[in-house]
């Protein structure tokens, strides 16, 4: 008997028992489901992770008073660290100075709301002072005129370099930004240069920016104190220099901030030295616990619905004892009654596994669709997940198949 | 109990499709042993129309599973054809139901969930027949059997005369040289019996080996011999 024989078969059987079928196949429905659900939000993760990441300054260090950790953020004592030590100016200058460094940037921001100039609006505008070299640290391209340099923050100039966005509402169509002044707070700014457009990070605009001289910026705003300084203070964007490895600039760095902050040996940081690789470190975390929350939720399912279908294929044999023995009297060896039986527990299983790779998917798509994460199962899910459904079918099918094949004809035929 | 020991020239030197020679079979023999059959010599020849008769529990669906390869007997011996099958198991035992013996039991003959055409077609997928004979023969089978236009039915759509002449349109399939009939017609009323009779009757004179068994004289009329069996031996 050939394949496709056999599935519309088993198939045809499957239909004989609809709800019972439906009933069986739940946990392996719920089982596939959950692997390509939580394999297509891994993918998302990491592709979502890997395209912010690389808007940012990939090797960046970000130096601040906390150190950041994404997602699962243990217990932290915030009124503890807002005592520590505000990052200034003055550390930065000095770790501009490290030979493993290339900039130490610091940067400072406020947020303005909504920016008008005459008819012009710009919604949710970011005013930020930031040091010579933020173009490199923010990896930003400059499209027009100039960044902020040294000269422009020793001297205090009311200069400022202004995102794509900024410049596109603030400015009319003919209208040449640079060289205009654009008011901010009360205060006026010459625009001496246009960033080329980025899109948005972890869902934040990024071409919302005003940058202006860090010096100018402190002039004028005074610095967050208490729980405000923990996020919104100075931080320090350092780039290691070329061909230094991360790590090493890290540990420079580390050691210049422990000597000006004066800690003793035995006190830990009282600084947080954030890289991608110390925030992706703590991703991993989250990665692991959804990992194990599929392999848990997956393995539990697949098994109880393993369970169901031998349970129903045993039923399925008992009340069929009849049939397997006039087929046995027709010709059917103990092969084919076996393959027959372990042909429609597969195909129960295959069926859920099915169901399951397209709930999976849509779940997926869902949410795709109503987050930033593009949670998207690659190909090979669908093959793994038709593969689990088809091996407990074959896994648990293969007892009450033998079962089944094992049957005396006569006996078989007498029973009543 | 052994089976003595039979020289081969007791054997009948013709045309012998079936003999068995000592057969005797024993259920349950560990706990309350039921001698079905005891120590039973039976040839037949290709072609012949043999009707077993005897009272009831007498041995005669034991003897007719023998036969039919859906058992096996205690001991003694059964060649088939010439080929000794009493100890074959298994895969082999499936291909002699399969091709060379065509079964129809008293009652319980068909799928209920499978139509008559698909019971019919049974035999030829486990013969692993391409799907276009199939189809032809079954076609061929129910036209046989007076049934074309009831291929669609399942059995509870069909009266117990048709379902019996599905039945021995199934035992047909792979062109078997052996019909054996169980007590074929022990639900039916007359009219059906005549009726089914008429075609067994026509399978033989096609030159088909027919064993049949009944309680009814007007039955085992139609067969060209008699073997009666008392207490699970020839008489
Ligand atoms: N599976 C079995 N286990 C134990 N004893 C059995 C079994 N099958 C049949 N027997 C016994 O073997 C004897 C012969 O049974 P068999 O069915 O061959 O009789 P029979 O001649 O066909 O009777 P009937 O005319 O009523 O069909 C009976 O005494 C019966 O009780
Ligand atoms: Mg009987």
């Amino acid at each position: 008997m050939n394949l496709i024989t056999l599935c519309a078969r088993a198939i045809a059987s499957m239909r004989y028992n609809k709800t019972r079928s439906f009933l069986t196949t739940l946990g392996i429905i719920i089982g596939v489901t959950t692997i390509i659900a939580i394999v297509a939000l891994l993918k998302g993760l990491d592709r979502t992770i890997d395209q912010e990441f690389s808007s940012l300054g990939t090797k960046t260090i970000y130096v601040q008073k906390l150190e950041l950790e994404i997602g699962l953020r243990r217990h932290r004592n915030f009124e503890e660290i807002s005592k520590r030590p505000d990052l200034t100016v003055a550390d930065a200058a000095a770790i501009s100075k490290l030979p493993t460094v290339r900039a130490a940037v610091p940067n400072i921001h406020r947020d303005l709301g909504t920016l008008t100039r005459g008819v012009y609006e710009a919604d949710e505008c970011l005013l930020t002072g930031i040091g010579e070299g933020g173009d490199l640290t923010g990896n930003w391209v400059v499209s027009e005129g100039r960044f902020i340099t040294r000269y422009d923050q020793q001297h205090r100039n009311m200069v400022c370099v202004i995102g794509s966005y900024v410049a596109g509402n603030l400015f009319g169509p003919g209208e040449e930004p640079l060289g205009q002044t654009l008011e901010v707070e009360g205060r006026r700014y010459t625009v001496v240069g246009v960033l080329e457009e980025k899109g948005a990070s972890f869902g934040h605009p990024q071409d919302n920016q005003i940058y202006v001289p860090v010096e100018t910026y402190i002039k004028y705003y005074s610095l967050p104190e208490g729980r405000a300084s923990v996020f919104r203070g100075i931080r320090i964007e350092v780039l290691p220099e070329e061909k230094v490895p991360v790590e090493a600039a890290v540990a420079d760095v580390e050691e210049l901030l422990r000597l000006r902050h004066g800690l003793r040996y035995y006190e830990d940081n009282d600084f947080g030295l954030n890289t991608q690789e110390s925030m992706l470190s703590s991703l991993n975390t989250i990665r692991s616990v959804l990992w194990l929350v599929m392999v848990g939720v997956a393995g539990i399912s697949l098994l109880v619905g393993g369970i169901g279908i031998m349970n129903i294929m045993l039923v399925s044999v008992a009340e069929r004892t009849r049939e397997i023995g006039i087929r046995k009297a027709v010709g059917a060896s103990d092969a084919d009654v076996m393959v027959q039986f372990l042909s429609e527990a597969v195909a129960l299983s295959s069926v859920g596994g099915v169901v399951g790779i397209f709930l999976g998917l849509a779940a997926g798509a869902f949410v795709s669709a109503i987050t930033p994460l593009q949670a998207a199962a690659p190909w090979w899910t669908v093959v793994l997940g038709v593969g689990f459904s088809a091996a407990v079918g074959i896994i648990f099918g293969i007892y009450p198949a033998r079962k089944a094949s094992g049957l005396n004809p006569i006996e078989a035929i007498r029973y009543e | 109990m052994a089976a003595r020991k039979k020289t081969p020239a007791a054997r009948s030197p013709v045309d012998g499709l079936i003999e068995l020679v000592g057969v005797s079979k024993v259920y349950n023999p560990d706990r309350v042993p039921v001698h079905a059959l005891a120590d039973v010599d039976l040839q037949i020849a290709a072609g012949e129309y043999v009707a077993i008769m005897g009272p009831s529990g007498s041995g005669k669906s034991t003897l007719m599973h023998i036969l039919g390869c859906l058992d096996t007997p205690t001991s003694g011996s059964y060649s088939l054809r010439g080929q000794e099958v009493s100890r074959y198991t298994g895969k082999k035992l499936a291909h002699i139901r399969n091709r060379d013996v065509g079964f129809v039991f008293q009652r319980f003959n068909l799928l209920p969930r499978l139509t008559a055409a698909e019971n019919v077609e049974l035999p030829l997928l486990y013969a692993r027949a391409p799907a276009d004979r199939r189809r032809e023969v079954v076609a061929d089978l129910l036209a046989k059997v007076g049934l074309s236009d009831r291929g669609h039915h399942r059995p509870n759509e069909l009266s117990g005369g048709e379902v019996q002449r599905v039945a021995i349109a199934r035992a047909l399939a792979n062109d078997p040289a052996i019909i054996l009939a169980d007590e074929p017609t022990g639900n039916l009323d007359s009219k059906s019996e005549d009726d089914l009779m008429e075609l067994l009757d026509s399978l033989n004179a096609a030159g088909r080996t027919l064993v049949v068994v009944t309680h009814e004289d007007s039955v085992a009329r139609h067969a060209k011999r008699v073997v009666l069996l008392h207490d699970g031996r020839v008489v």
